[in-house]
């Protein structure tokens, strides 16, 4: 059917699009050191507290290694135990479809001596678990290297972020107000009307 | 001389239409087939040259049109469904009315709508002032704005259920939700109203459908405000179990129509109110995450502006419930309350209406049915948008406006569902009705799975289409042949039908959304080998004398012996059956183009040799 032909023919062509384009986790080097400021373990509140992410280039490499980094993205990423039983922060080796680094911290140029920037955690940042993650992008904005707080199993070194919990005393105050409103204003009409109805009957 | 002769009160009521004995299509059908006895036709003297507009024609042409919709697609009110004619078994508001009227018991075949001429209505009405005629642009009280009351009221609960459904990838990040938490508290919004249809029916009974109306939709507007006091899985769990109660507003919409709209025109009625409300799952997807953006933009906090979104559906429930309070009557004549006239009707017994609901095995085979066509419309609506946002890396707004379009296509699939059944029953009568459905539900499951497969997001967009066309005309065509299945339970069995719609969603959402052990994707294919495999029970459902998909009639029995059978003796002595009998006799035109010239005694089969 030609329905089928066309999904054969998508699917080919979207494997063809990953192996020319699509980086893939597993071919990245990592080149670059990053230390965060949240030791293991610490609780850091969104919308208060700050994060400040330090990186620079890991001089074990030889000379030339970093000749093609052009932009450094600096990620706030999810660790394994934050990411169960919810597939929508699943880790995945092609880096289109990875996952586990959704919120931007800072984009930077890169340099190769050490670098840091100081983050307010935003309010939308979800209650879990967390590291840090820098990718080194080429000029044709392609991830060539990265670099991150944790170890390769990514168990070590991670920290936590509380949620603000999005509910204001306005809005509790306001829910309140409406709630109430619509259940007199129910019963008002109804004994009203039978009052009404009471009356037309005697008279 | 046209015009009216006589009105409600004795038994021999004509409507002469300048002339002519108006006939239902079926039966125009079968006099066509037989051979020789042209008696004049109506609908030609209608559509005629000199046809149109004559007398009061003009709206009565287009409820003959529809009335053939009607024919099949009768009545979905729930425990008030038996009534079709006034003083039969069941009849609407215990006989409030007053207005009773006794058909003397003929083998003649005509239907003949009284109509009340001395009514100053702004539609036609029969005896019973209830509208006869179906004008959708109206809103004369109190008819068509019961009408337009009611379905907005639906549309409204559908809208504030689903509501979190579009919104679920913020709420998961707000309240540190999991895959489990998300479909549990979809299975939650679902199953609240299996249990909410069955209190309203009483409610309904008791103070009448505006007041089970704006009961349920003003005391769930609460639940949808609690929205704002969420902060766990737990508590968002509750909410939307509880705002799920407000579902239970189909039983007072269908209960209403039923009041307000004669019976030849109720299947059309319902259908459509039931259809347009459906739409409510639709437009949710839509409106909630345009609300959600704008109030973003204006400076709110993401895990604060989901909340406030839901203000709005929390004040559509207020402003519904206040307009059906304020503009809004229980009955055609007036408020319940304000015309407590009392007839003495027979009443059915409960007890024995459940029996023959029960015991009829064609009942829970529909109760499956249906939870493979609303059950897996419900769900969808569930799933669909957080689907499109994950799978396709769509924004909220885009993914939420493609997830719409699956709900919205009930404004005409519904419908059409209904009336592609009796098309089918016209030519094929109901085993054309049962194929219908099969077909339709079956393409339906095929394109769920194709929805589920699809790599790409064309694919999926044109896969989802088609599975919400397949599954909601297969909606509207089961509620084509359940009026069939039994006259006297008719109401136990829509009810049931319908709480087995819920049941079905909270069971796929279940079984294939609530675990993580496979994605959204194949539990859309899964879903779809489910409709597949659980539709194949069409099948099974044999009239005797009709046939079913492969088994034809069987040329002992007739409708007034199948219809008869719930009745037993002493009953039939009585006289409680002689409503089944009238609507066996009308039924026949369930027997497709194969004219039978049927003179039966009501009480045996016919027998043979």
């Amino acid at each position: 059917m030609a329905i089928q032909g066309s999904f054969v023919a998508s699917i080919l062509f979207s494997y063809l699009v990953a192996a020319c384009y699509g980086a893939t986790f597993s071919s990245l080097q990592n080149t670059l050191v990053v230390t965060a400021s949240p030791h293991a373990g610490q609780v850091l509140k969104a919308g208060e507290d700050n994060i400040t992410v330090t990186w620079s280039l890991n001089t074990t490499f030889p000379a030339g290694t970093d000749s093609d980094y052009k932009t450094v993205k600096v990620k706030l990423c999810y660790a394994p135990i934050s990411q169960q039983d919810r597939a929508w922060r699943k880790t995945v080796d092609e880096l289109k479809k990875d996952k586990t680094c959704l919120h931007k911290i800072v984009d930077k140029p890169y340099s190769p001596s050490t670098n840091t920037f100081t983050w307010t955690v935003q309010k939308d940042v979800p209650t879990a678990i967390y590291f840090i993650r820098a990718y080194v992008h080429n000029s044709a904005d392609k991830e060539v290297a990265f670099g991150q707080t944790t170890d390769s199993h990514k168990a070590t070194n991670l920290f936590e972020v509380q949620a603000i919990s999005g509910r204001h005393v306005s809005l509790d105050i306001a829910s309140v107000c409406f709630s109430a409103f619509s259940v007199v204003a129910l019963f008002g009409f109804f004994f009203l009307e039978k009052r009404k109805a009471k009356a037309s009957q005697k008279s | 001389m046209g015009g009216w002769s006589g009105r409600g009160g004795n038994g021999d009521t004509e409507r002469n239409w300048g002339g002519g004995k108006v006939k239902r299509m079926g039966e125009e059908e079968r006099r066509w087939g037989r051979g020789g006895e042209r008696e004049e036709d109506p609908i030609v003297r209608w559509w005629g040259p000199m046809g149109w507009g004559r007398g009061r024609g003009s709206y009565g042409l287009r409820s003959w049109r529809w009335g053939t919709v009607a024919v099949a697609v009768e009545g979905i009110s729930w425990l008030n469904m038996a009534e079709r004619e006034i003083g039969s078994p069941g009849s609407s508001m215990h006989g409030v009315t007053g207005k009773e009227q006794s058909f003397a018991f003929s083998a003649a075949t005509d239907q003949t709508v009284p109509i009340d001429s001395t009514a100053q209505f702004a539609l036609p009405v029969d005896s019973e002032h209830k509208a006869t005629v179906f004008k959708i642009y109206s809103f004369a009280n109190p008819h068509m704005r019961a009408f337009h009351l009611s379905w907005i009221s639906f549309f409204t609960c559908f809208v504030s259920t689903f509501a979190a459904a579009p919104l679920v990838p913020i709420i998961r990040d707000n309240l540190n939700l999991t895959k489990r938490d998300i479909g549990n508290a979809g299975i939650a919004s679902v199953s609240g109203s299996i249990f909410s249809r069955l209190v309203m029916g009483a409610a309904c009974d008791l103070l009448g459908p505006r007041y089970g109306c704006a009961f349920l939709i003003m005391l769930s507007a609460p639940t949808v405000f609690c929205m704002s006091f969420v902060s766990s899985a737990g508590g968002y769990v509750a909410v939307r179990f509880m705002i799920g109660f407000s579902l239970a507003t189909f039983v007072s919409c269908q209960f209403w129509m039923s009041t307000m709209f004669n019976g030849k025109i109720i299947g059309l009625v319902n259908g459509t109110a039931a259809g347009w409300g459906n739409m409510g799952g639709g437009a949710t997807q839509l409106l909630m995450p345009l609300l959600y953006e704008g109030i973003r933009r204006a400076g709110a906090a993401p895990f604060t502006a989901w909340r406030i979104a839901f203000f709005v559906p929390g004040w559509m429930h207020v402003i519904m419930g206040l307009l059906v309070l304020g503009l809004g009557q229980d009955l055609p004549d007036g408020n319940l309350g304000t015309l407590q006239k009392k007839g003495d009707v027979p009443k059915d017994k409960f007890s024995k209406v459940l029996w023959y609901a029960i015991t009829n095995y064609r009942t829970w085979i529909f109760v499956l049915l249906y939870g493979m066509s609303l059950g897996v419309e419900l769900t969808t609506d569930n799933v669909i948008a957080e689907y499109f946002f994950d799978r396709f890396d769509l924004n909220l707004h885009t993914a939420g406006t493609i997830a719409a379009t699956f709900g919205m296509a009930n404004i005409v699939s519904r419908p059409a569902g209904g009336l592609m059944s009796d098309m089918a029953a016209r030519r094929f009568g109901m085993r054309g009705r049962l194929w219908n459905l099969w077909i339709l539900q079956t393409l339906g499951g095929v394109f769920c799975i194709c929805l589920g497969r699809a790599n790409t997001l064309p694919l999926a967009v044109t896969s989802m289409i088609l599975f919400s066309i397949g599954a909601q005309a297969a909606c509207g065509a089961t509620f084509g042949i359940i009026p069939f299945i039994s006259r006297r339970s008719l109401g136990v069995i829509s009810g049931l039908t319908g709480a087995g719609g819920n049941f079905g969603s909270g069971l796929t959402q279940l079984l294939f959304f609530t675990s993580s052990k496979y994605s959204t994707a194949t539990g859309l294919t899964l879903m779809g080998i489910m409709i597949v495999a659980c539709t194949m029970p069409v099948a099974l459902v044999h009239f005797p004398q009709w046939g079913s998909m492969f088994l034809p009639p069987s040329e002992r029995w007739s409708e007034e012996y199948y219809y008869g059978k719930e009745w037993n003796k002493e009953e039939k002595e009585r006289g409680l059956h002689q409503g089944s009998l009238k609507f066996a006799e009308n039924s026949r035109s369930e027997r497709g183009r194969r004219v039978v010239a049927v003179t039966t005694t009501p009480d045996s089969m016919p027998a043979s040799a």
